[in-house]
């Protein structure tokens, strides 16, 4: 296979990662791989979509919270700029003002400076995001949330919530993702939450569950989205009970028809009788 | 290189299940050297093929394959046909054909349709191995319908020591599940008036595979008893996973969901707990 080929298929490996495994997958593809060298230099833009799409976040420099790395945090959103080399790579925390370089195999941030926001989104986005860090206390045990103003709308917002949990010793891992799109001048809410886990003792299991909303907006616009993502939640809750009882049992009753295990000496005494009157006694040689 | 192909079975243990056919071909493609290995060692979902001379459905896998053949427990033909395909020995062959039987019983009272197949085949030692295959497909009426399927491979080997018999059975069970949730209205009211309506739409994908292994010395009083020891094992062993799968898909991923965002406002119940601390410090003082 040739060496792109090679790294092609490797990064569609790294895009699979499940929750807080990126780097397990990564030791597996450096082995079978075995050339650090081209690997490196390869899987980077897929490190960056893996992270990017992931909301990995990213401790802010000189401050004391954590910040998400999405589409939405690229600088370039704000400065209007296209993505050249020297931009790509950067994101910024309207929270704290800040932006930063992010490197995407340490996943570290570094090279703080400050930046302004855009002055006519900022008090309502601001807004926005004390709510939603109140709701993050009130409902993620260790989540973070951004808020984000979207490029040319002053009036368009983009809210972002991750939560991790990560135990390998126990061998599971699950990735809560939710991001709201509040457009005040359409009046509308468009929303999507991605739930994964990963379940892998002596197995492998994968709970992969989506839910995107579309919503017209009341005029109180947080307390609303709050209110509507613990019935998201539930939706998916009841979507999972309701396959249970369906699916589930559809596939494969817990028990046969009878309700009580088979008599296999029957079964066989059944089949083995019309044998034995077709054929000579098969099973009774040896 | 050992470690390569621990890289690699380590790799499939992360990498989604759904995307298990695809992944193995990329890996077999990276390392054709190792694909032999590999293949042997993933679990990938049981294709079905219809029997030519019995148009009987049955089960393909490594197990019955030779070349690019695959024969069936039916008529005990290759598919492409072979001249000189690997076939058990007569002895075993007439065991096979029973065993069949007696799995497409358990098939029908378990599964309500699908396919099963059961392949035997002689170890050097005088023993001897088979595979019993279990496979359903629900496919979807329409699209808010939950579609899915059941594999099941059980592996076996038996050892005769002379009235009885130890078994080793490793049993694995692929699962797939897909239900679509779709509400669009929120009743007529709404729909008068200018305001879009709410719409709703939800994806639940559950798939996943597990192995586990258990082993058993069991009486045998003829040939036929080792249909209905390893019926009898191989029907615990479904019972058990099947429950293991429930608990894994409708109890852990849901207590990590949990774990993950609580209905409940936490930091009502940190203040509830705060106020009860300062009245236990209030009581003691």
């Amino acid at each position: 296979m040739e060496s792109q080929q090679r790294i092609e298929a490797v990064s569609r490996f790294l895009l699979q990662s499940p929750p807080g495994e990126i780097n397990d997958v990564l030791n597996d593809v450096r082995n079978i791989i075995s050339d650090d060298d081209s690997l490196q230099e390869g899987v980077l833009p897929a490190l960056r979509e893996y992270n990017l799409a992931q909301f990995i976040t990213a401790d802010v420099p000189g401050h004391n919270h954590q910040s998400i790395i999405s589409d939405s945090a690229k600088v370039t959103n704000l400065s209007g700029a296209g993505d050249t080399d020297e931009v790509l790579d950067r994101f910024w925390d309207p929270r704290s003002r800040t932006s930063f370089r992010f490197d995407h195999i340490s996943l570290e941030a570094s090279e703080p400076e400050p930046i302004e926001p855009d002055a006519a989104s900022e008090p309502f986005r601001a807004a926005l995001e004390a709510s939603s860090l109140s709701y993050l206390t009130a409902h993620f045990h260790d989540g973070v949330a951004s808020v984000f103003p979207a490029q040319g709308f002053a009036s368009r917002f983009y809210i972002q919530i991750v939560a991790n949990k990560y135990n390998p010793s126990n061998f599971w891992s699950g990735r809560w993702r939710s991001e709201y799109i509040i457009d005040l001048e359409e009046k509308q809410l468009k929303g999507k939450i991605l739930v994964n886990v990963h379940y892998y003792e002596q197995g492998n299991v994968q709970l992969s569950t989506t839910h995107t909303v579309e919503l017209p907006l009341p005029p109180t616009i947080v307390p609303s989205s709050a209110a509507s993502s613990a019935s998201k939640v539930l939706a998916v809750i009841e979507v999972e009970e309701e396959m249970g009882e369906k699916t589930f049992k559809g596939l494969r009753r817990a028990l046969p028809m009878t309700r009580s295990k088979l008599d296999w000496d029957k079964v066989l005494g059944y089949k083995l009788g019309a044998e034995l009157t077709s054929s000579r006694g098969v099973m009774s040689a040896s | 290189m050992a470690d390569l192909v621990d890289s690699m079975l380590d790799l499939m243990r992360r990498l989604p299940p759904t995307q298990v056919e695809e992944n193995v071909a990329s890996l077999v493609a990276m390392c054709p050297d190792y694909a032999d290995d590999l293949l042997g060692s993933v679990d990938q979902p049981l294709k079905i093929m219809t029997d030519r001379a019995t148009g009987k459905e049955y089960l393909a896998c490594d197990y019955n394959r030779d070349g690019e053949s695959y024969r069936s427990p039916w008529s005990n033909e290759y598919d492409p046909p072979l001249e000189d395909g690997t076939v058990p020995s007569s002895r075993l062959r007439k065991l096979e054909i029973t065993a069949n039987e007696a799995f497409d019983t358990y098939r029908e009272m378990y599964y309500e349709g699908g396919v099963s197949s059961v392949f035997l085949w002689d170890l050097d030692d005088g023993g001897f191995a088979g595979v019993v295959l279990l496979k359903k497909v629900l496919n979807a009426a329409s699209s808010t319908e939950p579609s899915g399927s059941w594999d099941s491979i059980h592996v076996f080997e038996a050892a005769e020591r002379g009235r009885q018999a130890h078994y080793k059975l490793t049993s694995t069970v692929m699962l797939q599940m897909t239900d679509r949730a779709i509400t669009a209205s929120e009743g007529k009211e709404s729909r008068d008036s200018d305001k879009p309506d709410a719409k709703r739409e939800g994806e639940v994908v559950l798939s996943g595979s597990m192995t586990r292994q258990s082993e058993q010395d069991l009486p045998l009083h003829d040939q036929a008893s080792h249909i209905s020891n390893t019926g009898r094992m191989v029907e615990e062993m479904e019972i058990k996973m099947r429950n293991l799968l429930q608990e894994v898909y409708f109890g852990k991923t849901r207590d990590i969901v949990y774990d993950l965002r609580s209905i409940d406002d936490l930091e009502k119940a940190r203040r509830q707990r705060e106020l009860q601390k300062e009245l236990v410090g209030f009581i003691k003082r």
